[in-house]
C-alpha cells in the first residue's frame, strides 16, 4: 500500500507551521499557528513510517485512522483524505486545533524516539481546511427521515457529535443549551488564540443545516423540565459538561478580584463575539493593566494566562504545586505560555489571600514531592517555613471542574449519580437510571477533553440508535 | 503489550512479564492453542523440584533472521545474549562477519550458533559452516513459504555485501528452491556435504507446517538429519509482501503433531530433535508445543521485541525508526536493545514454564513432550470455534515401546568418504605445514571429496593461509556427487574422467579441473563431463572442465570464475558474482535473475539470442581490449589447465573466433563496472 512518498521521516525534519512570534500574538486573540501551504502538509505528512501497529491510532480516543489519511495527503488526494478523516470524527478540524496531541497521537507516535513525532494535528486541521475551502464539507442528508425524536442537553462536543450521529441516521434531533451559542466550552470556555470561534460557529450552522434543531437559552428545570422532555421525545441525551468550579479552600477566598477561571473565560470570549459583557466593560473580569495570578496547572489554567497577557495584564503568574513533569496538561501549551512572558511558579501552594477587601496577594508555600501514590503520581508535602507572597490585583483559580447537582437542578429524583456526582450509567447501553435517558461526555467522565465527549458522543448516539431500534421492533411485533 | 514486555525485560521484572502474559492470554482466540488448556494428571509438585531456568533456557532458540534484515547491532545482541545463556541463536541467510567468531575481549561471543543454509547460499562459506554447532537448511519461511529471502538494495550497504559476495545497492532475492534439492536425495546429499564440511556440526532442516508435512519429515529424519524445525504460519518476516501472505504457512500446532505422530509411528521420532517457531512468545505456548513433540522452541518477534521492535513492520524499507531493522547508519545509532533483555525475556519464560510444569506435576519439559493427554480442547462460546475438532492434533500416537524424544547424543553419523584416507595421508600438511600431491583412483560411490578435507584445511589454516595449489589431489574415474564442495584455497583437486552432479557446490577458494581420460577418443566439447547444479554457491575459486557442463551451470554463483565448454539450461540463474566462460552452446533461459557477475559465451551458430533470459542482463559483442583481455586470459588458463584441444584451437584462431563471443552483462552492474563495457560513444544497448 505504501507509496514510494511515505516514510521520509529520515530525511525530512519535523517541522510545524509556522508559529507567530510571541511578542506579535501577545498582542491579540487570533491563532497563533499559520496553516500549512499544501506542499508543507504533504511534506510534513509523507514523514509518516506507516507503522505496522500505528501507536498513533490506538492512542486515539476516537481510533482515527491516521496513517491513512497521512499517506493520502501527501499522494495529494486531499477529498479523500477529509473523507477518511471525517469518517471517524464529526469535528476533526476542531480535534486538530485544540486535542492535546504530544500526549496523545503524536506523543505515541514510533517515529517519536529520536524523529520527533509527525504532525498530526496540523495536517488534520489543513485537511479539513482545504476540505471546507473546496465545499467537500456538506450537511448530513440522511437517507431517510424516522419518525422518533431525541432531546439532546447540552450543545457541546458530546452533545453536537451525538446529534450528528442521530441524524445521519435520520432521527428528528433537538439540542437544548442554556447558552444563547451552541458550542458548550468549545464556544465559551477555549479562548481563540486556540480555537476561533468562527470555526465552531461553521459547525452548528452546519448541524442546523443538516436538519438539527437547536433551543438555545433554555435550562432544564427552569425554562423546561426533564420530564416534559421525556415526554416530548423518544429518547433524551444528556450532555451537559461540567461547570462548578472546584473551590480553594482557605483563609481570604471571599475577598473581591478572585474569580473562577470559567467566569473569566467566558467573558473574555463573549466579548471576543462581540457580545455586551457588563463585569467585563466595567473592568471587574479585565486583566488588563493588572498583576494576575492563576492558581492550577491544567489547560484551563492555562486558557486563563495566556488570555491575562493578551488582555494587556502587566505581570501573570501561575502557581502550580506540583512540578513541571506532574503536569496534567499540555506541555505545548506550558511552553507556549512561557514564550508569552508568564511566569510559572512550580512547587507553589496558596496558603492564603491577602488583602483588605480586594485581594492584594497569595500567600503561598513551597512544596516538595513526596512518594508517589497508587495512581502513580507523586503526592506534593509542603516544606514548612517556606512562605512567601506573590502580590495581585486578580487572582483566577483553576483548580479543575465537578459535575453540578443535576437531579436538584432537573428535580429528577430517580437520577443516580456516583460518590462524585457524575450520572451513573449502564456502561453497555449508556443509559442512565432513567428509561430512555442517555447521558455521555464530562457528566459521566468528569472533566476531560474535547476529543473524549466527541467519543462518548459517538458511542452514545449508536446505543440511542440500538435502543430505538429494538423499541420499533417491538412496537412492530405488537402490531402483528 | 508491546510495550508491556519492553518494560518487563528492562525492568527485569518477572511480575511485569507475568502482567504480559496475562494480557496475551486475555485476546481474543486466534490460534489453535487459544482452544487448548491443561489437563493435570499427577498433583503438583513443589517448584524446587522442577528443572532449572538454565535447563529449559537451553532449549529456546533465537531463530534465523538475517543480518542484511537486521542491524549487525540487533543481530550481535542476539547473538550474544544466546550464547551466553547457552541456548542457541540462528544466523539467518546471508553470513555472518568472520570478526565474529572469535569471542570478544570481555568474554561475549556473538557467533552464531546455528549457521543457515538458504536457497541463495548467501555468505555460505568453508569458514562460516565451521564456526557453528548447528547448521539449518531452510527449505522454506513460515511467512512465504516457497519464496526465497528478499533484500532490497537500499539495506544492502558495503558490510552486507561484502558478507553476500554481492554488489553494494543491488537487490538480492534468493531463489525459491534449492537448485541442488530436487528430491528428498538431493537433501540427503546436501545434508551429508555440510555433515563433511563440519564434522561436529548436528544438521537441522527447517519445514514449514502444511498438509503432508509428516512424510516429509519422515523422509527428512531418513536423510539423516539431527533436527527437524517445523515453522507455523504465526510468525515470520515483518515485512513479506501481500502477495505471499496469503500464502502462509498452517499452525505449527497442525504441522508438529502431525510431524511427531507420522515420525512416532515410523519408528525414527527418537533419532531426531524437534523444534516449532512460529509466533511462539509465552511459557504457555512452549508448554502446549512440548506436549504436542517440540523439543525445542524459537521465539523469533518476542526476542525482536525485547531489543526495542516496536512493529512497525517497514522492515522492507530501511527505515526502522528503532534501529532493529535497518542499515541506516543514522538509524541504527537508536538501537538500544542488550544482551541482558534478551536473557530476561528468555528466563521469564522458562520460569513460566516450570510454573506450569510444576502444577502439572512434571519435572523437566522431557517428561512432557508428545504428552497430548495433559491437552484438552475448551469451549471459547462461539459456535465457529466450538465445532472444531482438535482430536487429529490431540491423538497420541504408538510409539512402541521407543522413546519420543531425541536420544541420539551428538548426531546421526553419515559413512565416511575418501576424505579419511585423504586427511591419513596429508599428516605432514598438518603437523608440518608441507606442499603435497596425491593420486586416487575413485568411484562415482565416493561422494563430497576433498570437503572434509577443507574443514581441516580452513580450521587450521583460515580461508587464505595456503597459497592456491597447496595440496594438489589426482583422481583418475567418476567421481561422485558433490566432488570438491566447500573446497578451500590451497586445494587443488584434479579429475581425470567425469564428476557427477554438484561439482563444487559452495566453492570457498579451491580449484577444480575436470579433463577426459587421456586415452577418450570423443572430441571434448561435445561431451558431458561434469552433472548438475555445478558451482552452486560458489563464493571464491576456480573451475575448470574440458567439457559440458549439465543444467543450472553456475547458478548462485557469487565469485568463481569457471571455463566449461558448454551446459545446460538455466545457466548462470540468479548469479552475483564471479565469471564464467562458456565455450560451447547453452541451454535456455540464460542468465535469469543475474544479478552480479560477467559471462562470455562462445556462440558458432548465432542462436545465443533465443537462449538469453534479457530481464535482468544485457548481451553485446566483446568491445574493449580490457574485457577481451579477461576472456582472453581464461580461455588460456583453461588450456592449461585441462589440455583441451577444443580451446586450443580457439586460441590458435583466436583473431576469428572472439567476435563469436558474447558478453553478457547484469543491466544493474553496467553503471558499476571496474572498465567501461563500450568503446567511446557507442550507445549501451540496454
Amino acid at each position: 500500500m505504501t507509496t514510494d512518498r511515505m516514510l521520509k521521516f529520515v530525511g525530512t525534519a519535523k517541522r510545524m507551521p509556522t508559529k507567530r512570534p510571541a511578542d506579535e500574538r501577545a498582542g491579540d486573540f487570533g491563532e497563533i499557528y499559520d496553516e500549512f501551504d499544501a506542499a508543507a502538509a504533504g511534506e510534513q505528512a509523507a514523514r509518516c513510517s506507516q507503522c505496522g501497529v500505528p501507536f498513533c491510532q490506538v492512542h486515539c480516543p476516537l481510533h482515527n485512522n491516521i496513517p491513512d489519511w497521512l499517506m493520502l495527503t501527501a499522494e495529494g488526494r486531499l477529498e479523500e483524505a477529509y473523507e477518511v478523516a471525517s469518517a471517524t470524527n464529526n469535528f476533526p478540524e476542531i480535534c486538530g486545533r485544540i486535542c492535546p496531541q504530544d500526549r496523545l497521537c503524536e506523543g505515541n507516535c514510533v517515529i517519536e524516539k529520536g524523529f520527533e513525532s509527525v504532525t498530526i494535528g496540523s495536517v488534520e486541521k489543513y485537511i479539513t481546511e482545504t476540505a471546507f475551502a473546496n465545499g467537500w464539507v456538506k450537511p448530513v442528508v440522511p437517507p431517510r427521515e424516522r419518525p422518533e425524536t431525541v432531546g439532546v442537553i447540552g450543545g457541546g462536543p458530546a452533545g453536537l457529535a451525538a446529534a450528528e450521529q442521530l441524524r445521519k441516521r435520520g432521527y428528528q434531533v433537538h439540542v437544548y443549551d442554556r447558552y444563547d451559542r451552541m458550542g458548550g466550552l468549545m464556544i465559551y470556555g477555549i479562548p481563540n488564540f486556540k480555537l476561533e470561534k468562527d470555526v465552531v460557529e461553521r459547525r452548528s450552522a452546519l448541524l442546523a443545516d443538516g436538519g438539527v434543531v437547536y433551543h438555545p437559552n433554555t435550562e432544564i428545570g427552569v425554562t423546561v423540565t426533564l420530564e416534559e422532555l421525556r415526554a416530548r421525545h423518544d429518547a433524551v441525551l444528556i450532555a451537559t459538561g461540567v461547570y462548578k468550579a472546584r473551590d480553594i479552600m482557605c483563609p481570604g477566598v471571599g475577598l473581591d478580584g478572585i474569580y473562577p477561571a470559567l467566569d473569566y473565560l467566558t467573558a473574555s470570549n463573549r466579548k471576543g463575539l462581540g457580545d455586551a459583557v457588563p463585569a467585563f466593560d466595567d473592568g471587574t473580569l479585565d486583566a488588563a493593566g493588572k498583576r494576575v495570578v492563576v492558581i492550577g496547572g491544567g489547560d484551563t489554567a492555562m486558557d486563563c494566562v495566556r488570555t491575562a497577557v493578551r488582555q494587556g495584564a502587566v505581570s501573570v503568574t501561575c502557581l502550580y504545586r506540583r512540578d513541571r513533569a506532574n503536569m496534567p496538561g499540555s506541555q505545548r501549551e506550558v511552553a507556549n505560555a512561557e514564550d508569552e512572558g508568564v511566569d510559572f511558579q512550580w512547587l507553589s501552594a496558596p496558603e492564603a489571600f491577602i488583602g483588605d477587601g480586594r485581594v492584594a496577594g497569595v500567600r503561598c508555600h513551597r512544596v516538595r514531592l513526596g512518594v508517589p501514590d497508587a495512581t502513580g503520581r507523586q503526592t506534593p508535602q509542603p516544606v514548612e517555613d517556606s512562605s512567601y507572597v506573590v502580590d495581585c490585583d486578580m487572582a483566577i483559580t483553576a483548580l479543575g471542574f465537578d459535575p453540578e447537582d443535576l437531579p436538584v437542578m432537573f428535580d429528577a429524583k430517580g437520577l443516580e449519580v456516583s460518590r462524585w456526582g457524575t450520572l451513573r450509567i449502564d456502561f453497555r447501553t449508556m443509559m442512565t437510571s432513567l428509561d430512555g435517558v442517555f447521558a455521555a461526555g464530562d457528566i459521566v467522565r468528569g472533566a476531560s477533553l474535547v476529543v473524549w465527549a466527541v467519543r462518548d458522543g459517538r458511542d452514545v448516539a449508536d446505543r440511542i440508535h440500538d435502543h430505538l431500534a429494538a423499541k420499533a421492533a417491538g412496537r412492530a411485533r405488537d402490531a402483528a | 503489550m508491546i510495550h508491556a514486555l519492553q518494560r518487563a525485560v528492562e525492568g527485569d521484572s518477572y511480575h511485569l512479564y507475568k502482567r504480559y502474559a496475562e494480557a496475551v492470554y486475555a485476546q481474543p482466540p486466534v490460534n489453535l492453542r487459544d482452544l487448548m488448556r491443561f489437563k493435570s494428571k499427577n498433583g503438583a509438585v513443589p517448584l524446587d523440584e522442577v528443572e532449572s531456568i538454565t535447563d529449559i533456557r537451553r532449549r529456546l532458540v533465537a531463530p534465523g533472521i538475517s543480518l542484511g534484515a537486521l542491524s549487525p547491532e540487533a543481530h550481535e545482541t542476539l547473538s550474544i545474549a544466546m550464547n551466553r545463556i547457552g541456548a542457541k541463536s540462528d544466523s539467518g541467510e546471508g553470513g555472518e562477519d568472520p570478526s565474529r567468531f572469535r569471542p570478544r575481549p570481555n568474554g561475549d561471543n556473538a557467533s552464531s550458533a546455528i549457521k543457515q543454509v538458504a536457497s541463495g547460499r548467501f555468505g555460505v562459506t568453508a569458514e562460516y559452516l565451521n564456526n557453528c554447532r548447528e547448521i539449518e537448511i531452510k527449505i522454506a519461511q513460515g511467512a512465504k513459504p516457497g519464496e526465497g529471502g528478499q533484500l532490497p538494495g537500499i539495506k544492502v550497504n558495503g558490510l552486507i555485501a561484502r558478507l553476500r559476495h554481492s554488489t553494494p545497492g543491488v537487490t538480492l532475492i534468493s531463489p525459491p528452491p534449492h537448485h541442488d534439492i530436487y528430491s528428498i536425495e538431493d537433501l540427503a546429499q546436501l545434508i551429508y556435504d555440510l555433515k563433511q564440511i563440519n564434522p561436529e556440526a548436528r544438521v537441522c532442516v527447517k519445514l514449514v507446517a502444511s498438509t503432508g508435512i509428516g512424510t516429509i519429515a519422515a523422509g527428512v529424519a531418513k536423510a539423516k538429519a539431527d533436527t527437524i524445525l517445523i515453522s507455523g504460519h504465526g510468525g515470520g518476516t515483518g515485512a513479506s509482501p501481500q502477495t505471499s501472505i496469503k500464502y502462509a504457512g498452517i499452525p505449527w500446532e497442525m504441522g508438529l503433531s502431525e510431524v511427531h505422530q507420522v515420525l512416532t509411528l515410523n519408528r525414527l521420532r527418537h533419532s531426531v530433535t524437534l523444534r516449532t517457531d512460529g509466533g511462539i512468545k509465552t511459557g504457555r505456548d512452549v508448554v502446549i508445543a512440548a506436549m504436542l513433540g517440540a523439543e525445542e522452541f524459537g521465539l523469533g518477534t518476542a526476542s525482536l521485541v525485547a531489543i526495542g521492535c516496536i512493529m512497525v513492520r517497514q522492515c522492507h524499507s530501511n527505515t526502522c525508526p528503532v534501529g532493529v531493522c535497518t542499515q541506516d547508519e543514522v538509524l541504527r545509532a537508536k538501537f538500544e536493545g542488550t544482551p541482558e533483555r534478551v536473557v530476561n525475556l528468555f528466563s521469564f519464560v522458562a520460569e513460566e514454564v516450570r510454573e506450569i510444569l510444576a502444577e502439572l506435576g512434571a519435572r523437566s519439559l522431557e517428561e512432557i513432550v508428545g504428552r497430548t493427554d495433559l491437552l484438552a480442547q475448551v469451549s471459547r462460546g462461539d459456535p465457529s470455534l466450538d465445532d472444531l475438532d482438535l482430536n487429529p492434533i490431540l491423538v497420541r500416537a504408538d510409539s512402541g515401546g521407543y522413546p519420543v524424544f531425541n536420544t541420539v547424543e551428538g548426531r546421526n553419523e553419515v559413512p565416511e568418504t575418501l576424505d579419511a584416507q585423504i586427511i591419513k595421508d596429508a599428516k605432514p600438511v598438518f603437523e608440518l605445514g608441507e606442499k603435497m600431491q596425491f593420486t586416487y583412483n575413485i568411484s562415482n560411490t565416493q561422494r563430497a571429496i576433498g570437503t572434509k578435507l577443507s574443514s581441516k584445511l580452513v580450521r587450521k589454516y583460515g580461508m587464505s593461509g595456503l597459497q592456491p595449489g597447496h595440496i594438489t589431489v589426482r583422481l583418475r574415474g567418476s567421481a561422485g556427487q558433490s566432488l570438491g564442495a566447500f573446497a578451500v584455497q590451497g586445494l587443488k583437486i584434479e579429475v581425470f574422467g567425469d564428476a557427477n552432479d554438484y561439482v563444487g557446490k559452495g566453492l570457498s577458494g579451491g580449484t577444480i579441473t575436470v579433463r577426459p581420460m587421456t586415452a577418450a577418443s570423443f572430441a571434448s566439447n561435445e561431451n558431458t563431463i561434469i552433472g548438475n547444479t555445478v558451482l552452486y554457491g560458489a563464493t571464491a575459486g576456480k573451475l575448470f572442465a574440458a567439457g559440458q557442463a549439465g543444467e543450472r551451470f553456475a547458478v548462485r554463483n557469487c565469485g568463481a570464475e569457471a571455463v566449461v565448454e558448454g551446459c545446460g539450461s538455466n545457466a548462470c540463474e540468479y548469479m552475483t558474482g564471479g565469471t564464467v566462460v562458456i565455450l560451447g552452446a547453452v541451454g535456455d533461459n540464460f542468465g535469469a535473475g543475474m544479478t552480479g557477475g560477467m559471462a562470455f559465451v562462445y556462440d558458432a551458430d548465432g542462436t545465443f539470442a533465443h537462449r538469453v533470459n534479457p530481464e535482468a542482463v544485457i548481451h553485446q559483442r566483446v568491445e574493449t581490449e580490457y574485457w577481451e583481455d579477461v576472456l582472453r586470459r581464461l580461455v588460456t588458463e583453461h588450456v592449461r589447465e585441462t589440455q583441451s584441444r577444443y580451446a586450443e584451437r580457439m586460441l590458435m584462431d583466436w583473431q576469428r573466433e572472439m567476435p563469436k563471443f558474447w558478453q553478457i552483462v547484469p543491466k544493474e552492474m553496467i553503471a558499476r563496472l571496474p572498465q567501461p563495457l563500450t568503446l567511446g560513444a557507442r550507445e549501451q544497448r540496454a
